[in-house]
């Protein structure tokens, strides 16, 4: 087919070397056939497009798919000249709107690189008067469309579009030519043979001067007046190494095993200890088992807050009762220093704990004489007046070692308790069994 | 690239906020209707909130998430969908016993081959069923990323607990 000249040919070649080519002949073409300013804004356009186009890559990955952590690798990887990478995510992401067209059979003849068709393409609207006319508008639509949004399978969706406008007001037999050129572009991925290139550039030249698609062979001939209609940066570019299948069925084949690859290469990355393993079953197995054990431990963190609720149900309640529960505990608290329960063996058994206790009402209370006698009658009231003026003393300080960890529990369960003005009798029915005696005293003393 | 990465560990950790603050909150609000149910700690009592906690959990991820994502808004899909489902797979049973040969002997036709390791991460993934394998595998490591999110923030709220 015409277009096929413009590519510089040669499997190896960079990605970046054929849009550059191809570019400048399109230019060379505009210049040839004096083209109205629109089309040649366009064409700058596209020009521009397609070399920011390598810079727009990364972002087209992002979009695709890995948006988080491993991003850099990713990026990274798209960087790379590598022409066979780049070309495959090329794929990856705009094979999707050449799927629907009905398998066509080029034939070795006609292999096409997809690309250099578009671009070529575009800068002449065909002696075919009407057909350009319309296709000028649909490229020129086209146009805005990659501009204005970000490169990605939104676009092959547009092109879907694009095509099916211009198809209505083209006849029916267009339609049939765009179906092929979508065959085309599966198909145009694979390596061109440099025989078939000068074979093209030559009937290129031809068709070009005479302006009749119809004179070249008759295939070729009708997918050029369409190709004004998928002129888009986004192209993809797959070849067909040496020795490789180059029907559209492989190729899908391929760029799908490669897009399998490239996603397995970002679990390994993500799962941990998969380095080692190589194969695509033991890393699945273990990606399933990783998820798997993930899973399980939401389930076991699951049960174990469930376990602490009951705790939970005071600090929840604190967080949000200490701003009206403050006034009440002045007027609270005094009672309890009143109180003369002091004197109750199972209180005086707990001396250590009552002594923080009593500081813990003491830093609520401020400083109250009742209070002052109450500590008094402790043992140790030499170690009350540091933590009675340190505010923070109730969480930094160290119960003594004999003390057991339901003591605590209580400790801090008392204090909350002593900061409600309301007292639920039923967040008592923890795990504190043993101190229990000590705990009804308290509620006894906390309760006027 | 730099900047990409930033965005990217600042799109986690957003996440993990979100995550964290609606699973306080529905954790929180479990427990206000827990009070007044009454909270005895049995066996059952402590399995059915377990279960919940789980629920709260899955569901609050996948909000912090978003329907931008195909596990999670099958996962929400599922969550909000349960108990019609459950309802209606009771009134199932209770329905159709005279139908279970029948869908016995067709179930077995259609799985005679063994499930594959696709299939096995197809069934762990939410959503997986509809997916392709390109797809299913994108999903599944968006999904390990908040899997590990979530592991990590329930872990800390724990540890906070038990202090």
């Amino acid at each position: 087919m015409i277009n096929r000249a413009l590519l510089p040919a040669g499997g190896e070649e960079n990605m970046l070397h054929c849009t550059d080519i191809t570019v400048l002949e399109r230019q060379r073409a505009c210049i040839k056939w004096q083209q109205e300013q629109q089309q040649q804004q366009q064409q700058v356009q596209l020009q521009q497009q397609e070399i920011s186009y390598f810079t727009e890559l990364t972002g087209v990955f992002q979009q695709a798919g890995f948006h988080e952590g491993g991003l850099n690798e990713v990026v990274t990887r798209s960087v790379k000249p590598d022409p066979g990478l780049v070309d495959n995510r090329w794929n990856n992401d705009h094979l999707v709107g050449f799927g629907v067209g009905p398998p066509y059979n080029n034939g070795p003849g006609f292999e096409l690189n997809y690309g250099s068709i578009s671009r070529t393409s575009s800068c002449p609207p065909p002696v075919v008067a009407a057909v350009a006319a319309a296709t000028v508008k649909g490229s020129e639509s086209v146009v805005s469309d990659k501009i204005s949004s970000g490169v990605g399978r939104e676009i092959s969706k547009k092109r879907k579009v694009d095509d099916k406008q211009n198809n209505s007001k083209v006849d029916a037999e267009e339609d049939t030519r765009d179906k092929r050129i979508k065959g085309c572009a599966e198909e145009g991925e694979s390596k061109i043979t440099e025989k078939n290139n000068n074979k093209n550039r030559r009937n290129n030249n031809t068709n070009k001067n005479n302006n009749s698609n119809k004179e070249s062979s008759a295939g070729n001939s009708k997918d050029n007046s369409k190709v004004t209609e998928v002129q888009k940066p986004d192209y993809i570019h797959v070849r067909a190494r040496r020795g490789q299948a180059t029907d559209s069925h492989s190729l899908a084949e391929r760029v799908r095993r490669e897009k399998i690859s490239e996603r397995m290469k970002y679990l390994q990355d993500l799962v941990p200890g998969c380095n080692k393993i190589t194969g695509k079953a033991g890393m699945l197995d273990e990606i399933i088992n990783y998820v798997q054990s993930l899973q399980r431990q939401v389930e076991f963190l699951s049960m174990k807050i469930a376990t602490v609720n009951p705790r939970l149900d005071f600090n929840v309640d604190n967080l949000f009762a200490r701003e009206q529960a403050f006034p009440a505990c002045s007027v609270n608290f005094p009672t309890i220093g009143m109180s003369s329960d002091m004197t109750n063996p199972a209180y005086l058994q707990f001396n250590p704990a009552q002594q923080q206790l009593v500081t813990c009402c003491g830093l609520d209370m401020g400083i109250d004489p009742p209070d002052m006698g109450l500590k008094r009658t402790t043992s140790s009231p030499e170690s009350i007046p540091e933590t009675f003026l340190d505010s923070s003393c109730f969480t930094q300080a160290h119960p003594p070692p004999a003390w057991d960890a339901d003591l605590q529990n209580l400790y801090n369960v008392a204090f909350d308790q002593g900061r409600q003005t309301s007292f639920p009798t039923q967040p008592f029915t923890g795990k504190i069994k043993l101190s229990c005696l000590f705990y009804l005293h308290f509620i006894n003393l906390i309760n006027p | 690239m730099t900047s990409k990465h930033v965005r990217a560990t600042r799109h986690t950790k957003f996440i993990k906020n979100r995550f964290a603050s609606r699973f306080l909150r529905s954790h929180l609000r479990m427990k206000r209707s827990d009070r007044f149910g009454g909270s005895q700690s049995n066996e059952g009592v402590r399995k059915r909130s377990t279960h919940r906690i789980k629920i709260a959990a899955y569901a609050s991820m996948a909000l912090a998430v978003g329907p931008s994502r195909t596990w999670s808004r099958a996962l929400l899909f599922k969550l909000r969908n349960r108990a019609r489902l459950q309802g209606v797979l009771r009134k199932r049973c209770l329905v159709s016993k005279k139908n279970k040969k029948k869908r016995v002997v067709r179930n077995k036709v259609i799985i005679s081959r063994e499930p594959s390791r696709t299939d096995t991460l197809r069934k762990l993934v939410p959503g997986g069923d509809s997916m392709d394998i390109c797809c299913l595998l994108e999903e599944t490591a968006h999904y390990i990323k908040c899997l590990a999110t979530q592991v990590k923030v329930m872990q800390t709220i724990a540890d906070q607990l038990l202090l």
